[in-house]
């Protein structure tokens, strides 16, 4: 077991150092940060100043292994816009981020699962014909949308949630959290909904199928031949069964929340890093760009590494791995 | 002489498919004492474990009960309703299955499976459905059976792995165990062990037993009696020893004939030619005959029921009793 897991972490700092030049050359060699950041009046000593003040003369690889030291020393650099750290921007706005992906592949985990079973235990049912209904709508209706009519219906028409903004947040660990206050989780509520409706389809195809191939097997049989309840044997044996595909989703959905929550951010003006990341685009903050990318690819092999590892606690087939045979 | 523990008349258990009605099981009776042992024989597909799950209730869509009754204890179990069936099943009447690879649940221990079977049927505490599992555990020849009762399956052997389903069907001390071939998927040597502790722990227990086997050979050194089974029908039964010796049917001849060790003194050993009818287009005359040495005209009209001595057969020309 501590075989396996040096080996995978081993593994995972060789896909962030890959992962990392990458990045790099793939962000600095698109546009000239230069013509934005400058005004085309400015003379020619204060151009000369900047490039050099950024860095930008040194050649690629210098820059590179320039920014890799920093990086390992958690220097992402300055802003070329806001002028401050880029770490300190990007952790200012990611646990707003963190929030939101996390509240939504929950509520998409902790409802759709069920549902999804049920789909699967009784598929012929009104109920399961129902939910599936709901996780094709899930599946092709636009998320900016849902977004809008959740808008529309809960703050604009009812008046029961606010239409957007994080509102009040509560220190711990000197980190602002919505979710602590009821007040906060008014605020989160919407656009948390708003994104978990695809993650929601996606945990009811996944379970109701895995349920379905569970309820045939052989396993389930002898449950039942032993007089467990149905009820039992769904929690109880297919629920284990079925848990390795859906800590995999979760996992892969919370991974690519965190890194693709904009549209949402957006329409609830939800101050994430989904946001930061479109204004560092359209204004080419490479620094920014670059470690948002570097900390997306290590926050998806990070909760690879940890879904990996709980292959291992899931499933004791595979628990044995490194061990002696 | 008591009323018998189970008493199935005339039961038919069909499948609805779209191909067709598959009649698995048509028209099946016979009894069984309490404490008896009672082997079911024949060819693959010839609806041994329909008969099996139709006892618990357990038969999988297409498939139904379409008619006939199955007295257990007194009760009558087809049309029970479904929340009685489930607490019957496992705490009155057990199954095991055939490949004990494939029923036990792979993530949970064993301890926690054979906890859920306890637990089904009573409250029981976590701390004593573990004792009484380690308990059966060892009844069924596991050793150092408390420790093992956190161990997940595919840390136990094949022979192994079945004595613990066996251990799971004799929890909750079952008046009967239907067990559907559970040596077959075992090696010789395991299978001739199992057999031997199944027998005893049977006897010991008071528990009655319907082996299902393809195997007349395993059949023959277990059980009391045997139904030969032929295309959802008993065919032939009786106690086992004069079945083997003097079969009247002959179906159950040619089964005897495949067999290595019972073929007839002289004579090759051969399969019985041709296969096993199609379910979904049977004639109404005996279904043996396209495969039936002895068959002839008459045998396309139903072949007659004949019972004498507790023998059973159905035949137009059976074989000569012995002399
Ligand atoms: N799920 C099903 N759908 C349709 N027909 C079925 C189904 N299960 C069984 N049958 C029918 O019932 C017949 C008897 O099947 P059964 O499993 O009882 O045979 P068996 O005697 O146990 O054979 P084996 O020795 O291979 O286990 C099959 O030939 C098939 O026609
Ligand atoms: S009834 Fe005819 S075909 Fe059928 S087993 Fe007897 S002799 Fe053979
Ligand atoms: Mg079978």
């Amino acid at each position: 077991m501590l075989g396996f897991v040096i080996q995978r972490l081993l593994q995972a700092a060789l896909v962030m150092l890959a992962m990392s030049a990458l990045v790099f050359v793939g962000v600095y060699a698109i546009g000239n940060p230069i013509d934005v950041l400058i005004s085309p009046d400015a003379t020619q000593d204060i151009r000369a100043e900047a490039i050099r003040r950024l860095g930008l003369d040194l050649p690629l690889w210098q820059q590179y292994l320039a920014f890799l030291g920093r990086l390992l020393r958690g220097d992402f650099g300055t802003s070329f816009v806001f002028g401050m750290p880029v770490l300190d921007l990007i952790l200012s706005r990611l646990p707003a981020t963190l929030e939101l992906a996390l509240a939504a592949v929950l509520i998409g985990t902790l409802v759709g699962v069920p549902l999804g079973v049920y789909a699967g235990y009784r598929p012929d049912s009104p109920v399961a014909r129902a939910i599936m209904a709901v996780s094709v709508l899930g599946f092709s209706v636009p998320t900016f949308w849902v977004g809008l009519i959740l808008i529309l219906t809960f703050a604009v028409n009812l008046d029961w949630l606010p239409a957007g903004d994080r509102g009040p947040t509560v220190q711990v660990l000197g980190i602002g959290w919505s979710f602590l206050t009821l007040e906060g989780l008014s605020f989160l509520l919407l656009p948390a909904l708003n994104l978990s409706l695809f993650k929601l389809a996606m945990m009811i195809r996944l379970s109701r199928a895995g349920t379905r191939e569970a309820m045939l097997t052989d396993t389930v049989k002898f449950a039942r031949a032993a007089g467990l309840k149905d009820r039992t044997i769904l929690r109880r044996h297919v629920l284990r069964l079925i848990s390795i595909p859906i800590v995999t989703v979760f996992g892969l959905e919370l991974g690519s929340t965190l890194a693709f929550a904009v549209v949402t951010e957006t329409i609830f003006s939800w101050p994430g890093v989904g946001k930061l990341i479109i204004d560092s685009i359209t204004s080419l903050d490479r620094p920014v760009m670059v470690a948002y990318l570097v900390l997306v690819a290590f926050l998806f092999v990070t909760i690879n590494l940890v879904v990996d590892l709980s292959y291992a606690l899931l499933d004791p087939r595979l628990r044995r791995h490194g061990a002696a045979a | 002489m008591s009323a018998p523990l189970l008493e199935v008349t005339d039961l038919r258990t069909h499948f609805l498919t779209r191909a067709g009605v598959a009649k698995a099981v048509d028209g099946v009776s016979f009894s069984l004492a309490s404490g008896e042992i009672l082997g079911l024989v024949g060819e693959s597909g010839s609806g041994k474990s329909v008969t099996g799950f139709s006892l618990i209730g357990l038969v999988d869509p297409p498939g139904k009960i379409v008619g006939g009754s199955i007295r257990f204890a007194g009760r009558d179990l087809v049309g029970l309703p479904p929340e009685e069936m489930r607490a019957l099943r496992g705490r009155r009447i057990a199954m095991v299955f055939q490949d004990p690879q494939a029923t036990l649940n792979p993530v949970l221990t064993i301890g926690q499976q054979m906890a859920l079977a306890l637990q089904a049927h009573a409250r029981v505490s976590d701390r004593a459905a573990a004792e009484r599992a380690a308990a059966m555990l060892a009844r069924v020849g596991i050793p150092e059976a408390a420790t093992r009762l956190s161990n997940y399956p595919h840390e136990f052997s094949g022979g192994m792995r079945q004595r613990v389903a066996i251990a799971m069907a004799l929890l909750n001390g079952p008046e009967l165990i239907v067990a559907d071939e559970p040596t077959t998927a075992l090696d010789v040597s395991i299978q001739a062990q199992i057999l031997a502790e199944m027998k005893a722990l049977a006897r010991e227990s008071g528990t009655a037993l319907i082996w299902i086997s393809h195997d007349l050979a395993t059949v023959s050194s277990l059980a009391d009696r045997v139904l030969v089974m032929y295309a959802g029908r008993i065919v032939e039964s009786g106690p086992v020893g004069e079945v083997l010796r003097a079969p009247r049917h002959p179906y159950t001849r040619g089964l005897l004939d495949s067999l290595p060790a019972m073929a007839e003194p002289g004579q090759r050993l051969r399969q019985i030619p041709g296969t096993a009818p199609s379910l979904l287009a049977l004639s109404p005359g005996c279904p043996f005959a396209p495969r039936c040495p002895r068959a002839d005209a008459d045998c396309d009209a139903p072949p007659p029921r004949v019972e004498a001595d507790g023998r059973l057969f159905l035949c137009h020309h059976p074989l000569e009793a012995a002399a």
